[in-house]
């Protein structure tokens, strides 16, 4: 058998030709297919026919596009139309932007209003009263709403002690609920109690100056 | 974190050492030393922005001298309130003969704020101001003005002792169980809140002048006169009240007692002040106290001032003697029993209630005998 009997035995098939025409084929089955094109008539004549309808197609591709842009007379109008078109986008932009920063504020507002709500009610609880009342004095000096006063001694009782306070640190000398309370000086406050354990008679002062 | 870690750590440093926290110290010559110390549970907390320190000590202490202690005032101060703020307990009515051991006890809280640095030596330090012997000398710096309220103590439980004794032998035994509040604990102790200021205050609108009434007691050597306060609400300022020496001696000091009397018609003994004064026979004089006092129930609430009512509660005299008002003096000063009461519990007298209410009529006759 010829090499031209071998190639006319196995004709390529009319897909892989008409990718042949459109330069789509790998390179191996194209060397392929164009040795046996130069065997063949057949296949050659079917080779030619796809190139001249593919030339047409494109033609006409072509003549439509050219035709559409034809129809395009009004330039101004589509301007304004694309101007509008970004504007409408644009705004709508601005507002969901608007909403999202108000909810932030929104939410950033409760969380700060809880922080306070909670430091106040830690501060109610926690810090003593008469500390309160030294700090907001403070704050009322510092703004010239308040005269300032000399800081002094205080004496004073409560139910389980007496107590002075004195530059900042207060000293509570304790006794039972029992305890008769009263003023011993000038500057002194006295409790008087009988000794649950020793059965002695007690009796504490604190003295400021 | 850094407070809590604080904490830990000066909690940690109590455990290695107690005398950090509390220090006793008598001098060498003392008629009182230490026999034993022990500082009991201690606990330090944050309370606001200060660590809340609760010291609860029992001192048992020796008497190394020759007299027999009547009472004594123990010093206790706090490096963190010194020189401004200090305290003191005070045991009288005691009878310590030479060589016995008896017992004190000092339960106190110290509030330091954190910003405060400790310094060396103990937060606390107690030491002796004063004690004071059967004989009525005394020793120690008193630097609190302790001898002359240990000496009043001291005459009070005598006069005290001697006038149930007298009830006790006379067999007036309906007369005794009252004075001693028939073996019953005091269910309405007078229960007063108290704040003393110094501070420089505004005059308000609120202020009304009142008159100073007097509560006289016959044998007194100084009398009341007339008087004057400021009352506000809850507070009375500058009270001042014209004293006259009706003696024949000089006298150098004037115990003054106030008794204020509430919206509802009761009257408290409020205390007394201590005030040191030359005063000739027949002079007169002013007393005046420049502070503050606001009064409150024990329940916090403002207490209404009323009226106010002044008392020579003792005298003494510049030869070193000291007046207390009888037991007669008393019942003839006012007509109110709840008053009258007030003004004749002396602290012996509440410590042999106590006694008479655990051991009944005869322990209170043991304990007169053993001590008159």
């Amino acid at each position: 058998m010829t090499l031209a009997e071998l190639h006319n035995a196995v004709h390529p098939r009319l897909e892989t030709l008409a990718l042949y025409v459109t330069g789509d084929l790998p390179w191996r089955l194209r060397w392929r297919t164009g040795v046996h094109l130069k065997y063949c008539a057949g296949c050659e004549q079917q080779v030619l026919l796809f190139r001249s309808a593919r030339m047409e197609f494109k033609h006409e591709a072509e003549t439509q596009t050219l035709t559409a842009f034809e129809a395009i007379v009004d330039w101004t109008r589509l301007e304004r139309e694309m101007l509008g078109n970004i504007a409408v986008g644009l705004a709508a932009a601005r507002c969901i932007e608007k909403v999202g920063r108000t909810r932030a504020l929104f939410s950033k507002g409760a969380f700060a209003t809880a922080l306070l709500a909670l430091f106040i009610a830690g501060w109610a609880t926690h810090i003593p009263k008469e500390q309160t009342a030294h700090l907001t004095s403070s704050l009322r000096s510092l703004f010239g709403l308040e005269r300032a006063q000399a800081t002094g001694t205080v004496l004073q009782t409560t139910q389980d002690g007496i107590a002075v306070r004195a530059q900042g640190a207060t000293l509570t000398i304790m006794h039972p609920r029992s305890a008769v309370v009263s003023v011993s000086g000038a500057s002194a406050v006295e409790a008087r109690y009988v000794d649950e354990e020793t059965g002695q008679v007690t009796i504490t002062n604190v003295y400021g100056q | 974190m850094g407070w809590a870690a604080l904490l830990a750590a000066i909690l940690c440093g109590a455990a290695q050492a107690d005398d950090q926290w509390l220090r006793v110290g008598f001098a060498r010559d003392s008629p009182v030393l230490l026999v034993s110390f022990s500082l009991g549970p201690t606990t330090a907390r944050v309370r606001g922005m200060s660590m809340a320190l609760d010291l609860h000590a029992s001192l048992a202490l020796r008497n190394t001298g020759s007299k027999t202690i009547s009472g004594l005032t123990l010093r206790v101060e706090a490096q963190d309130l010194t020189p401004s703020g200090r305290g003191s307990v005070t045991v009288p009515s005691l009878s310590v003969q030479p060589g016995e051991v008896f017992p004190v006890r000092i339960d106190m809280e110290l509030l330091r704020p954190f910003s405060v640095a400790k310094s060396e030596g103990a937060l606390v330090q107690v030491s002796l101001d004063c004690a004071l012997f059967n004989d009525l000398s005394a020793y120690g710096p008193d630097s609190l003005g302790s001898r002359r309220a240990l000496t009043v103590y001291e005459l009070e439980a005598r006069r005290d002792r001697r006038y149930l004794a007298t009830l006790l032998q006379t067999k007036r035994l309906a007369q005794l169980r009252e004075e001693l509040n028939f073996g019953l604990p005091d269910f309405s102790p007078q229960q007063l809140g108290l704040e003393l200021l110094h501070e420089p205050r505004a005059i308000s609108r609120r202020e009304q002048p009142v008159n100073v009434g007097a509560v006289s007691f016959p044998s007194s050597p100084v009398q009341t006169m007339s008087g004057a306060a400021r009352v506000a609400g809850n507070e009375v300022r500058g009270p001042q009240i014209d004293v006259r020496n009706t003696s024949q001696k000089i006298v150098s000091s004037i115990d003054m007692g106030w008794i204020v009397r509430d919206d509802r018609g009761r009257d408290f003994v409020a205390g007394s002040v201590p005030t040191r004064m030359q005063l000739g026979p027949v002079q007169t004089a002013t007393m005046s106290e420049p502070g503050t006092l606001r009064f409150s129930r024990p329940t916090g609430q403002p207490m209404v001032i009323d009226a106010l009512m002044a008392f020579v509660s003792d005298v003494e005299f510049a030869d070193g003697k000291l007046w207390i008002p009888s037991r007669t003096d008393i019942d003839e000063a006012t007509n109110d029993p709840m008053l009258r009461r007030a003004l004749g519990t002396s602290p012996e007298q509440q410590r042999l209630a106590e006694i008479y209410r655990r051991k009944g009529i005869t322990g209170l006759a043991e304990e007169l005998h053993r001590l008159n």
